[in-house]
């Protein structure tokens, strides 16, 4: 009886506020994640060299260094040169950075994919190229990317749970907390873990079927 | 910066712990992942069930919940007493093993079926055509996909310090605690990271070239 | 003067789902002989093939080898079995991953358990019976599509075969390569390889085979002789399928 209690008064209130945390930070790191991929990952192939450079270097070091180092250096690293973040805003721009280069990977590639044709044709109709790129090319370029962009954002669920390592207290970080507190360390995160499960789980079942939604007639393989 | 610099050797000790702790951690990955991946395609209803279980639950668990799940979960109810460096390296070990279950089949997959048959029609068993015919071909599929997992899992394992790993992270916080240049600390610790990554990843393109059959196009 | 039959094949019944591809099939033949099956695309040729070696697992039905009933689910015999019983396919089939000398090698080893150096003795011989010695260490990518199927003829000898089945070995290559696998199988013909062969060039079938089955929608329609299966045949629907295809061939070589 006093286990269900348990779930009831310390468990419950504190899963609701560590998902909700989780998803104050998932979301809006998602978000502006997607927006600097686009950006960076246009400019990367469409840009004028400068720009194209500064965008490659940007990639070359959100994508490698470790995104725990990324963290660290904006809510530790930072606070050595008076720039004090609180750890949600650290946590949000060290997802929002990280996450945009590995977009900008994917529309990338996406960009590189679709025939230079489509340029050309738009282009003989009249539009100017930026006008091309964001009514002609993006739009075919976000479905070819969506397969990759989609898998970047299932993972920025997971390790969203980094943020407890910058003292936000999401999903983790409150498992953690009524784990030491009361040493049942096994429930907590199993309990943890299976909300997280829930939500890739979802996300992912959203991110197949976005795929069917869009997808043009004719123009992809039939999917399964 | 002097004290970066004279925390720079104690800091590199850390490069071999990660290394073996991402060395053990691709090495259990691709063992078991191989047989994940054979069970997956060739194993009856129930076998590909559970491995599809399996697949599902290592890929949608983030890393620092299985990490304390295991280190202080499991441990305590198995009464088991190991050290953070060895959970740290079953942990991503199974986790890797998940993605390169998925690896492996997706080549294994890609294999033209003609291979399988022709292997059977000299008389081999389905045991001597997976290990003879099917894994070396698909193997050679997996290297570019595999050196992704490499980086991965070399990024990943800065997370282990989340347990007492004494690895790269670990050792630049600690000098940043005494020295207090926490940013260029971590900078340092990222440039290491990056330095790993790209020297694993020349290296795999050098195996793979290596191994290449000539005119081999899939 | 009665010979067990080297390979008999009796009453095979194959579905894929709905539909029935193999109505009851059977066939037997003698050591040395030669047999070509014909018929439309869709017969149930390479199916009846693919179920003689246990590729395919047919419904029902019985396999004989020298008069001995094979069981697929004894494990180790079905695989000694295979050996004897060696298969050319449309698509040649060879191992990407190993060289023409790899590839006949490979059963050897592994299947026969003979020690390397042996091995590769018999390989390079079963590729000069072919006349591919000189190709012997290059990959299957680097060969032609004639060179590819001499291989996997080199390769399915070289495990002592009784008999050799061979789905159209030459439909999948370009017209001037025919004529060097046509000559390799001409060769085991008369040094007394017993085969049955499933094709499209009814010149060759007629050139080489003692009896032609006329196969259509599972079920064989009609045997008999060449001379009489191709221009005198007693069925409506062989006369048919023949007289097409040869003045199809007379067209081309008009």
């Amino acid at each position: 009886m006093s286990e269900l209690m348990f779930l009831r008064q310390e468990v419950a209130p504190a899963m609701i506020r560590g998902v909700w945390m989780s998803i104050r930070l998932i979301v809006p790191s998602a978000v502006f994640g997607l927006a600097i991929g686009i950006i960076t990952g246009t400019l990367r192939v469409y840009g004028h060299s400068v720009l194209r450079a500064i965008a490659n270097v940007y990639v070359t070091f959100f994508r490698g260094f470790p995104l725990l180092v990324q963290l660290y250096l904006w809510y530790f690293g930072l606070a050595r040169f008076g720039i004090y973040f609180s750890p949600y805003t650290a946590a949000v721009i060290g997802f929002s950075l990280c996450s945009g280069a590995y977009h900008s990977e994917y529309i990338r590639g996406a960009l590189l994919s679709i025939k230079d044709g489509q340029m050309l044709g738009a282009q003989s109709l009249g539009f100017s190229r930026t006008q091309a790129l964001v009514s002609i090319i993006l739009p075919q370029a976000v479905r070819r990317a969506l397969p990759g962009c989609g898998n970047e954002l299932i993972y920025l669920i997971k390790y969203s749970s980094l943020a407890y390592m910058v003292t936000c207290i999401e999903l983790t970080g409150e498992a953690k907390i009524l784990a030491s507190l009361y040493f049942k360390y096994m429930e907590m995160f199993l309990i943890a873990g299976a909300i997280y499960l829930l939500l890739v789980s979802i996300a992912t079942w959203l991110l197949n079927n976005a795929e069917d939604w869009l997808a043009v007639p004719g123009f992809e393989p039939p999917r399964r | 910066m002097k004290a970066v610099l004279e925390g720079l050797p104690y800091i590199m000790g850390g490069v071999w712990v990660t290394l073996v702790v991402v060395a053990g951690a691709l090495a259990m990955g691709l063992l078991l992942g191989t047989f994940l991946a054979i069970a997956h395609v060739y194993g009856n209803r129930a076998l590909r069930t559970l491995t599809g279980i399996y697949v599902w639950f290592f890929r949608g668990v983030p890393l620092l919940v299985l990490l304390f799940l295991f280190y202080f979960g499991l441990l305590g109810a198995l009464h088991l007493d190991l050290s953070p460096f060895f959970v740290s390296i079953v942990v991503l070990g199974l986790i890797s093993s998940a993605y390169q279950s998925e690896i492996f089949r997706g080549a294994i997959l890609s294999i033209p079926e003609g291979q399988l048959k022709a292997a059977r029609a000299i008389g081999m068993s389905d045991f001597q055509a997976v290990v003879y015919i099917i894994l070396p071909q698909a193997f050679r599929l997996s290297i570019p996909a595999w050196t992704n997992e490499y980086t991965i899992i070399m990024k990943n394992s800065a997370v282990t310090y989340a347990l007492g790993v004494a690895e790269i992270m670990a050792r630049a916080n600690h000098v940043a605690a005494r020295t207090y240049q926490h940013f260029w600390l971590y900078l340092l610790a990222g440039f290491i990271f990056l330095g790993l990554t790209s020297a694993g990843t020349r290296c795999l393109g050098l195996l793979q070239k290596k191994v290449a059959i000539k005119g081999y196009a899939r | 003067m009665e010979q067990t039959p080297v390979l008999k094949v009796e009453d095979i019944r194959k579905r894929f789902g709905e539909k029935e591809i193999l109505k009851g099939v059977s066939l037997e033949i003698n050591r040395g002989d030669i047999k070509a099956i014909i018929g439309p695309s869709g017969g149930g040729k390479s199916t009846l093939l693919h179920c003689i070696n246990f590729l395919t697992l047919f419904d029902a039905g019985r396999v004989f080898l020298n008069g001995e009933e094979i069981d697929h689910t004894d494990r180790r015999r079905l695989y000694a079995y295979r050996q004897k019983v060696g298969m050319i396919f449309q698509d040649f089939n060879l191992f990407d991953h190993l060289s023409a000398l790899q590839n006949v090698q490979i059963g050897l080893v592994r299947v026969k358990k003979i020690p390397k150096a042996r091995a590769r003795e018999r390989a390079v011989a079963e590729l000069e019976r072919v006349g591919l010695k000189e190709h012997m260490d290059k990959y299957p990518a680097e060969l032609s599509g004639g060179q590819k199927q001499r291989v996997s003829i080199a390769r399915a000898l070289a495990m002592d075969p009784e008999v050799m089945l061979l789905d159209e070995p030459t439909s999948a290559l370009d017209p001037e390569l025919v004529g060097e696998v046509h000559a390799v199988i001409k060769r085991l013909a008369a040094g007394g390889m017993t085969m049955v062969l499933v094709t499209h060039e009814i010149a060759f079938a007629g050139s080489l085979a003692r009896e032609i089955l006329f196969m259509d929608e599972g079920v064989i329609l009609e045997k008999g002789p060449p001379q009489e299966i191709l221009y005198g045949a007693k069925r409506e629907r062989t006369r048919e399928f023949c007289d097409k295809i040869i003045h199809f061939h007379h067209k081309d070589n008009g």
